[in-house]
């Protein structure tokens, strides 16, 4: 079993999620689950990002994009908190990782 | 017509033979029963309210009625049915109009999808409608007849109808249902409420319904638009305030209470994220009507 900083991720089709955002605070719609959830401001950036992706992304290339760090090495904390965030969004369903 | 130009026999004449032809908002509802406090608690509560054609359509047929078996007589019971069938079990007999009531509500929440169904009480004012979600017991039905005598227009104390389209509230004027403390709490604070007769040992405890304001009830077709959600709390011992409540944690209130969000899918998350673009959304405590009274009137004055 790969680490979770390894592994690569994809949300669910775009057009499966409705998605708003109120003064940091995000509300999701998963249409394939019919499930709606609430979420904190980052985990709203991580699903937002992995929605805008082209590719699967690791935690360390989200906290890239996140613009916190300009190397994921240095920014261990934050890795381990998306790795927690794309976690938590496998078992809602909003995103999976890729197979090896 | 309205059910109090009916003389009592009327009344229990059509309850007993063919049904009584109820309008409540949007909604004919035709009611049979032979039970005086059915006929007593319908002659009370819906006093102000519609009666349609006998001949006319009834979205729903519904009966309130003693079985067939010893229970009529013994420790006696009664069903609620609707379209023949009995959705529920039987209640003892004399929690008959609270069961109606009930009913009444199942059928509009169960069934009336042209709307998303919020659980919460709604009232208005300068064509502005607070939405009143909260749980048995949060004191949103006694907040709800606080502000409906005091020149609040009663839109619902239950459901909540909010249009697909328009996004605006649908009135549903009923009887306001009261329970335990707050019987005695609307009685003291409302001195000439219709208040019938309170009916103990139900599920909720202790029930009366209050009779919803005639000017609400003659103003049903006039729907509002969402300005505030407010989630009530009563709270012994708090002083009145309205505390900000961030838009998401409102919109997440309420879709925990409509009752039909998933019917809706896409459409119901776009018309609730909508409602709350347009509304102010706050946690409100209060231990005294009159203070809570007074906060809501500033608030509408503060628009």
């Amino acid at each position: 079993m790969p680490s979770p900083s390894a592994l690569r991720w994809r949300s669910v089709r775009p057009d499966a999620i409705a998605f708003r955002e109120w003064d940091g605070e995000f509300v999701v719609r998963n249409e394939q689950s019919g499930s709606t959830h609430l979420l904190g401001a980052l985990g709203g950036q991580v699903l937002h990002i992995l929605l805008h992706a082209d590719a699967a992304l690791s935690s360390a290339d989200i906290v890239i994009a996140l613009g916190d760090e300009e190397r994921p090495g240095y920014a261990p904390d934050k890795c381990a908190t998306v790795d927690a965030i794309l976690q938590e969004f496998q078992r809602l369903g909003l995103a999976q990782p890729e197979s090896p | 017509m309205i059910v109090a130009d009916l003389s009592y026999g009327e009344l229990t004449s059509r309850l007993a033979y063919g049904g009584l032809r109820l309008r409540t908002g949007p909604v004919v509802t035709r009611i049979q029963s032979r039970l005086s406090n059915v006929a007593q608690g319908l002659a009370l509560h819906y006093a102000d309210h519609a009666v349609e054609d006998a001949q006319g359509f009834a979205d729903f047929h519904v009966c309130v009625a003693p079985p067939r078996n010893l229970r009529r007589w013994v420790k006696p019971q009664v069903y609620f049915q609707f379209d023949g069938a009995s959705p529920f079990l039987p209640l003892p007999a004399d929690q008959a109009f609270p069961m109606l009531e009930w009913g009444l509500n199942w059928c509009v929440s169960h069934h009336c999808h042209q709307y998303l169904i919020v659980h919460a009480a709604c009232v208005e004012r300068s064509g502005l409608a607070v939405l009143l979600p909260g749980s048995p017991g949060s004191g949103k039905s006694t907040l709800c007849a606080a502000l409906a005598s005091r020149g609040w227009r009663l839109l619902s104390d239950e459901l909540a109808l909010l249009d697909l389209v328009t996004r605006n509230v649908v009135p549903l004027p009923r009887p306001i249902s009261l329970k335990n403390a707050s019987i005695a709490a609307i009685g003291r604070f409302v001195p000439d409420a219709k208040l019938g007769p309170p009916v103990h040992d139900t599920v909720k405890g202790s029930i009366a319904h209050m009779r919803p304001p005639a000017d609400s009830v003659r103003r049903a077709e006039e729907r509002a638009r969402p300005r505030w959600i407010t989630m009530p709390r009563y709270q012994s011992g708090a002083q009145a305030r309205l505390v900000p409540l961030s838009k998401a944690r409102a919109f997440m209130h309420l879709a925990d209470h409509a009752f039909n969000y998933d019917v809706h899918g896409r459409r119901g998350f776009d018309l609730l994220a909508q409602v709350v673009d347009g509304c102010d959304c706050f946690d409100f405590r209060y231990s005294t009507l009159e203070d809570a009274v007074t906060v809501f009137d500033d608030m509408v004055r503060q628009v």
